[in-house]
């Protein structure tokens, strides 16, 4: 078995020849292990921008279900939710008993009704398994337990009297018939001592006389005591743990000593110092030379009155040093040192950057895209980090190990010194397994008799059962069913839905466009209710404009589309001419204001003028410190209005048209070409779907977020913007569209867009609930009653869908008012003490691709991200569904996986709880005083959602879908290795297939109506959990 | 006049009824595991700080109207024998009336920001149990009349203090610090507690003003001779320099952000770390019968600030940048107690602690903050060594890095000089009463026990 369960990966990563032994490509293979190891770091960046991908990226070439089994022992973390909680929601009712059942049928196939030792189907068995928690814990817990409680007395509970009754009358006439009359002479000698065993609590002489709780206490200490005997000699089944391979879990579990807090103590301030992006006042010594010299620097300083180790690395490094010994040569010099053979040392170079994976991971990540930080790692920075570390460990290692274990000889006998002083390992203990029998021989009525019956194989064959069986394989059969009840209602709701002939569409009075996040699904809803006559549509909320973007006040471009492309255009927001004098004056100011503040700031963390500043101006802040925290919404008001005269000028444009120079971050290379213009444009229309019946008015409203004290706003912006806002893409498309020159082009290419029709652009802000239109200084006349109506539609959307979210906020009544919960999540978004603004992406599960018609209606519970796609106007090669599905699946994924991962194990592969985050270096945030870097999403974010895979449910036919598959490498590898789920909505028939080995099955609802209600606000108000489906079926204004 | 008397001494009392209500309130309901809800707690706060807001403010106006500047409340004299007596005694005084109200606007802010920050969080009821106690000994110590009563709040502070730094104790790093920080605690308690031994042997009982002359803070006249007052201003400095941080104890404030943010912000960024401060100034007038011990002040005050500065400019973890900047505040302020500068002292000290708290609480806007300045600057900011360091070459340079990188080693002095020696020690004591006891049984059991304890490096007391 490989350690860590590492090893097996070697196929998925390109495995070094063993046979090359000379030393020039030794040192080759060593970079590629490494750089190979490189991919388990987490892949997330800078948490300024911080975007979604799966947390197991690295494993998405494997099946889901091995894949997180995988990392779970890798990363030591949790693959699903627990076993409890799984029960839990069993008992709740949103775990179906049928479901299990089905999903258990559906695992095991033909071998569900296989008989184990004739006792029952190996089906009864795992259900009995899956449905009862089973007590199992240490030898010395399970024998106190025996001995203290009732556990021999009387019966569990929760065994039906049916099961029960026959249980004991079956061994009360086993003992009288064969053992106390036939059996005592001849009887079997194990029998005889068992039975002295349990005679000395019952009085045997009595035995005619016993009353039923005899015979019960009887019947179950004779059956622990065969369980017992049973067991006993049976090799264990249970999935083996792995042996650890570092130098420091040998030495932790042979002493309880732990190398790496020190190590890591010393490396997370080095690492923090390192890839710092300007936090602090005075950089790291030689930084730009390399991590390996800036570390070996620093620590080859004299040091002060220390511990020894300090001592030891400093000679190491002025040893390297002279012996001019680079980063690779000193990497295999230390696993020499340490005894790391080469069959082990990929393993072991794994582990050693697993150690602190946060750090390891940010400076991989600094190196792979210098592009998103200020201060980029130089190549080669992540071998230098572990040349360093290993340097460090062994110096700390020797110290740690010669205190501990006054072990004093070379580093690589360690190991087997520690391996020695832990002793071998101890067979499986009889109590923890016999324990587990006995339970399932209550559950399941198996008699003392029947298992006192069996022999050695049988007891084998039973045990393998139960032990193959394990709490991993449990949880991932209790997921599914916990996955399915959700899907079959999700399928119904749309086979339902879509089956009742469309509504008559009335001419739309406008159109909206939004974002397919899901957190737009009940804005967009809301506007439906609210204005019949009114049509949305959504599309990635970069809406086709990838660049690179500089606001007004803005210091630096910072791109704004999907973490996968790098933009190659550049726009800028200019103040108009009118503005430019007034736009200067502010900027002086907000310049002198930004190098005041910056100058203060700096001052107070001094001493001498700090002395002076605390000293005049310290009480003043009080101030500003209780008005804000007192009544947050008043103080942001009261910011805003002061704030006005140094903000961005009123009327600005962006920069779009591009002259003939190439595109370029300098003046001239800023825009598009008409051409480009006219090409975005175009596959936006088309993508979709929206090519005729335009409006008179067409609002495209990106979203982002905006909310204090959050070091995760950005994880709340547009997830196709790249952790930004989508408002600039939104107003350059919006500009874009309504360039006479572009609707020309559109026109020779087919795609007629009527003269009077208007792009208006918006952003929606999430936290807030309000929306901020753009260049609304260019709105014609003739078009300003029909803005003014959709803003005033389009406000009342707001509101009501504020207070959609604030059935959520546990801090929100539930009686608020619409204008109050407006009001509770202006205050959220405003509050320095609130850690959850929003709930961001929580309880996303749905995405849903195809035509608005398909969802109209619908009350999808801010689950559902949404699509538009028309598969009546794509090509035969499915072209358009092939561009919508690569830029939506792979976000949607990335973000559902990473809510999943974050949620099932917050502390593992999430960043915790985030009250004692701390932002170190501008990059991240550590727990508390110091540690790992903390990658994935806090505890606060993820806390209402509910852990499932991401269902993907697109409208088109399956040989389409089939199709793309194959040809599409990321989709299809997503969709096959089961990380998502896929169904199909048929264009024509309606009907609903489920995507499963392979192939599409026809989905039969289960139900024949789906519930009703008159709007969303009568179908969720009252309610805080999780809300089934419904149609909302607005009552028809009388006309 | 009486009845204005009469009138402040309720009200004075009624200031530390309330946190004391408070304490019991919360406390009691928990020992019954009786659990309030948030809002219930969240309520009994905010009656709790207000009515003592309220009273200490009313204290501040009869003073103002009556033009008396030192109220007392005593609470029972319990032990009087002839020459020994301890009192429950307060004092309300130029000193004592700002610091309180200081303590209670600062707590009851962020008791706001904290019923919303820590809302639904596994360990609420915990956590505002032990800030109910820390408002309660802050408000004990800082109107204390006498040294028993101070060391009474004193100890309440240090152990609410290091029981929310290890509020997160799933997790090793804050048990380990708060042990750390309770460790240093205990220091500055037993050097707090010899000087009341020796208050106490030279005037007979703990009361300020027997030592410190009968006039109002800060005129009084000490009554002690160069010697005693150094003595004991000797050992009130130790205690005051656990608390507050002073070299050597610097290493234990970064530590103390463990635990959630508003607790970082106003228990030690901003309050707990002033009250050494306050006990200095508190017994300042014995500051001037000895110069020496002034000198002591001075020097060590200018050092750590310095000190902290330095350290301060190359962390790189927010919390950790504003620990040093509080720590080198703290330094100026004693440095300004031992020049004699007290109203100074008091107003600095005052300013700070709000200033502090309002940067401790804006910590987690840093990016936000960090990215507007950029956008005003329109340039990403730059960082150098410090302007006094400009001429160094990169050599020296580097070395006085590694200095400041390392916390002036101070963590370790601590360490290698006094803990482990002390735990050497005492493992050896452990060794030979097993030795000892295992002879007497006449078996070999206690090696046997000896094999089961775990070994201990040296990191377990990091």
């Amino acid at each position: 078995m490989s350690p860590f369960g590492v090893r097996q990966r070697d196929t998925s990563f390109h495995r070094p020849n063993p046979s090359q032994t000379t030393d020039h490509s030794r040192s080759e293979s060593l970079q590629e292990a490494i750089e190979r190891a490189a991919h388990l770091l987490p892949s997330q960046g800078p948490i300024t921008v911080f975007i979604h991908h799966n947390t197991l990226h690295a494993f998405e070439d494997m099946p889901f279900v091995d894949a997180v089994k995988q990392g779970a022992e890798l990363f030591g973390c949790q693959p699903y939710l627990t076993e409890d909680r799984f029960r839990q929601e069993l008992v709740r009712g949103r775990i179906r008993f049928g479901d299990l059942w089905e999903v258990l049928r559906d695992d095991l196939k033909e071998a569900a009704e296989e008989k184990i030792v004739d006792l029952c189907s190996r089906l009864n068995l795992r259900l009995a398994m899956l449905q009862s928690p089973l007590r199992t814990g240490p030898t010395e817990e399970l024998v106190w337990f025996v001995a203290e409680t009732d556990a021999l007395r009387r019966i569990r509970a929760g065994v039906a009297s049916t099961v029960r009754e026959p249980l004991i009358a079956e061994t009360r006439r086993w003992f009288l018939r064969d053992l106390r009359y036939n059996g005592k002479s001849g009887g079997d000698p194990p029998f005889a001592s068992m039975l002295r065993g349990i005679f000395d609590r019952l009085d045997e002489s009595k035995v005619e006389n016993w009353s039923e709780a005899e015979w019960e206490e009887f019947t179950l200490r004779a059956l622990w005591a065969t369980c017992c005997r049973g067991v006993a000699g049976v090799p264990s089944f249970a999935p083996r743990t792995s042996e650890p391979i570092r130098h420091r879990d040998w030495l932790l579990a042979a002493t309880g000593a732990d190398a790496d807090w020190l190590v890591n103590d010393e490396f997370i301030r080095f690492c923090a110092a390192f890839v710092d992006q300007g936090l602090t006042r005075w950089r790291l010594p030689r930084r730009d030379e390399g991590f390996f010299a800036a570390f070996s620097t620093l620590y080859r300083q004299k040091s002060g009155p220390s511990q020894s180790w300090r001592r030891t690395l400093r000679a190491e490094l002025c040893r390297l040093k002279q012996e001019k010994t680079g980063p690779l040569d000193s990497i295999r010099e230390s696993l020499d040192m340490l005894g790391v053979d080469e069959t082990e040392r990929y393993d072991y170079l794994a582990a050693t950057l697993l150690a602190l994976r946060g750090w390891a991971g940010m400076i991989r990540q600094m190196e792979l895209r210098g592009d998103r930080v200020a201060h980029a790692a130089p190549q080669g920075s992540l071998v230098e980090y572990v040349a360093a570390r290993l340097i460090l460990e062994r110096c700390v290692l020797t110290e740690t190990a010669r205190q501990a274990m006054a072990f004093s000889g070379p580093l690589r006998e360690l190991r087997d010194a520690a391996r020695k002083r832990l002793g071998p390992p101890s067979p499986p203990a009889v109590e923890p397994r016999a324990f587990l029998v006995f339970q399932l021989a209550q559950l399941l009525g198996w008699t003392p008799e029947r298992l006192a019956r069996m022999g050695a194989e049988e007891w084998t064959e039973l045990l393998r059962e139960i032990e193959s069986f394990s709490e991993w394989e449990r949880r991932r059969i209790f997921h599914r069913a916990y996955e399915k009840h959700f899907y079959d209602r999700a399928l119904d709701t749309l086979a339902l839905h879509a089956a009742e002939p469309a509504r008559g569409a009335a001419p739309p009075r406008f159109q909206a466009v939004f974002c397919i996040d899901e957190r737009e699904e009940s804005l967009r809803r809301h506007l439906e209710e609210a204005a019949n006559d009114v049509e949305t549509e959504s599309v990635a909320g970069f809406f086709h404009m990838a660049m690179y973007y500089r606001g007004a006040t803005d210091a630096a471009f910072i791109p704004v589309c999907p973490v996968v492309i790098r933009p190659q255009h550049w726009v800028a927001e200019q103040a108009t001419a009118d503005c430019r004098d007034e736009f200067e004056r502010r900027t002086r100011a907000r310049r002198l204001l930004g190098s005041m503040a910056h100058r203060v700031h700096d001052a107070t963390l001094a001493f001498f003028v700090g002395a002076f500043l605390t000293l005049s101006l310290g009480v003043l802040a009080s101030l500003p410190l209780v008005a804000r925290i007192l009544s947050p919404r008043w103080t942001a008001r009261l910011r805003e209005r002061f704030g006005g005269w140094v903000r961005t000028p009123p009327r600005t444009r962006l920069r779009l048209e591009r002259g003939d120079a190439p595109p370029g971050p300098e003046d001239r290379g800023w825009g598009f070409s008409e051409q480009e213009m006219s090409d975005r444009a175009e596959q936006l229309l088309r993508d979709m779907g929206v090519t005729a019946r335009f409006s008179r008015l067409v609002l495209l409203i990106g979203h982002g977020s905006e909310s204090l004290n959050n070091p995760y706003n950005s994880a709340y912006n547009c997830g196709a913007c790249g952790g930004a806002s989508g408002g600039p893409n939104a107003r350059a498309m919006a500009s874009i569209l309504n360039a006479p020159g572009v609707r020309r082009r559109l026109e020779e290419r087919g795609l007629v867009v009527p003269n009077d029709t208007l792009f208006v652009a918006g952003c929606h802000n999430t936290c807030n609930d309000s929306i901020e239109f753009f260049d609304l200084d260019r709105l014609p006349e003739s078009h300003r009653q029909d803005f003014e109506a959709a803003r005033r539609d389009l406000a009342t959307a707001c509101e009501r869908n504020a207070h959609e979210r604030c059935r959520r906020f546990l801090s929100a009544p539930l009686s608020l008012t619409l204008s109050e919960a407006q009001r509770h999540v202006e205050a959220r978004s405003e509050d320095l003490a609130q850690p959850r603004p929003e709930c961001g992406h929580a309880t996303d599960a749905l995405c849903i691709v195809g035509r608005r018609l398909a969802t109209r209606g619908l009350f999808l519970d801010r689950r559902a991200f949404l699509a538009s796609y028309d598969p009546t106007q794509d090509d035969e090669d499915a072209s358009v569904l092939t561009r919508v599905l690569r830029a939506v699946l792979p976000v949607c994924a990335g973000i559902n996986l990473e809510y999943y991962f974050s949620y099932v194990d917050n502390r593992g592969w999430g960043s915790g709880t985030k009250l004692p985050h701390n932002i170190s270096a501008l990059l991240g945030v550590m727990d508390g005083a110091a540690s790992d870097l903390r990658t994935g999403l806090p505890w606060q974010m993820v806390e209402i959602h509910e852990p499932i895979r991401l269902l993907n449910i697109i409208e088109t036919t399956p040989e389409v879908m089939l199709g793309i598959l194959e040809r599409d490498e990321t989709i299809g590898r997503l969709c096959r290795n089961g990380w998502v789920h896929l169904a199909l909505l048929h264009p024509r028939t309606r009907r609903v297939s489920v995507y499963r080995d392979g192939r599409f099955h026809l989905h039969e609802p289960r139900t024949r109506s789906l519930p009703r209600a008159a709007s969303s606000l009568a179908w969720y108000r009252g309610w805080r959990d999780h809300l089934d489906f419904a149609r909302i079926e607005p009552i028809e204004r009388e006309t | 006049m009486s009845d204005l008397n009469i009138a402040m001494s309720w009200l004075g009392g009624l200031a530390i009824a309330a946190p004391l209500a408070l304490v019991l309130f919360l406390g009691i309901a928990s020992l019954l595991d009786r659990r309030l809800t948030e809002s219930a707690t969240t309520k009994a706060i905010r009656a709790a700080i207000g009515i003592g807001l309220l009273a200490c403010l009313g204290v501040l106006v009869l003073m103002l109207i009556s033009g008396k500047r030192h109220v007392v409340v005593v609470l029972g004299r319990w032990v009087e024998t002839e020459d020994f007596h301890v009192t429950v005694k307060f004092v309300f005084d130029r000193l004592s009336v700002p610091f309180a109200l200081l303590s209670f606007v600062l707590s009851g802010t962020i008791a706001s920001f904290a019923e919303r920050y820590m809302h639904r969080e596994a360990g609420y009821n915990r956590f505002f149990v032990l800030y109910a106690v820390f408002l309660l000994g802050m408000i004990v110590a800082s109107l204390s009349g006498t040294i028993e009563t101070l060391f009474l709040g004193w100890e309440l502070v240090g152990l609410s203090s290091a029981l929310l730094v290890a509020f997160y104790q799933e997790r090793l790093g804050p048990a380990r610090n708060g042990l750390w920080i309770w460790s240093v605690y205990r220091v500055s308690d037993a050097a707090l507690l010899l000087a009341a031994v020796v208050l106490h042997h030279m005037t007979g009982r703990g009361d300020f003003h027997r030592l410190l002359g009968e006039a109002a803070w800060p005129e009084g006249q000490a009554s002690a001779t160069g010697t005693e007052a150094f003595v004991v201003g000797l050992l009130l400095l130790i205690a005051a320099a656990g608390k507050s941080g002073l070299i050597p104890f610097c290493g234990w404030l970064p530590r103390a952000m463990e635990g959630p943010t508003p607790s970082s912000a106003v228990f030690y960024g901003a309050l707990s770390v002033h009250l050494g401060a306050f006990l200095l100034l508190r017994v300042s007038p014995l500051i001037d019968c000895s110069p020496a011990l002034g000198a002591v002040l001075v020097v060590l005050g200018l050092a750590t600030a310095g000190l902290a500065y330095l350290i301060g400019r190359v962390q790189t973890d927010i919390k950790a940048i504003l620990s040093f900047a509080s720590l080198s505040q703290v330094g100026v302020i004693v440095a300004e107690i031992g020049l004699g500068f007290r109203y100074l002292a008091l107003v600095h000290l005052l300013g700070h602690a709000c200033l502090r708290t309002l940067q401790f609480i804006r910590a987690p806007s840093l990016l936000h903050d960090y990215h507007g300045l950029e956008n005003a600057l329109g340039k990403h900011l730059t960082h150098a060594p410090p302007p006094f360091l400009r001429w160094a070459k990169p050599d020296t340079l580097a070395r006085i890095y590694r200095f400041a990188f390392e916390r002036a080693y101070l963590d370790s002095f601590l360490l290698t000089c006094f803990v482990l020696p002390f735990v050497r020690v005492f493992r050896r004591c452990d060794e030979l009463e097993r030795a000892w006891t295992g002879w007497l049984q006449g078996n070999r059991s206690g090696a046997e026990d000896e094999s089961k304890t775990p070994s201990l490096g040296m990191e377990e007391v990091t």
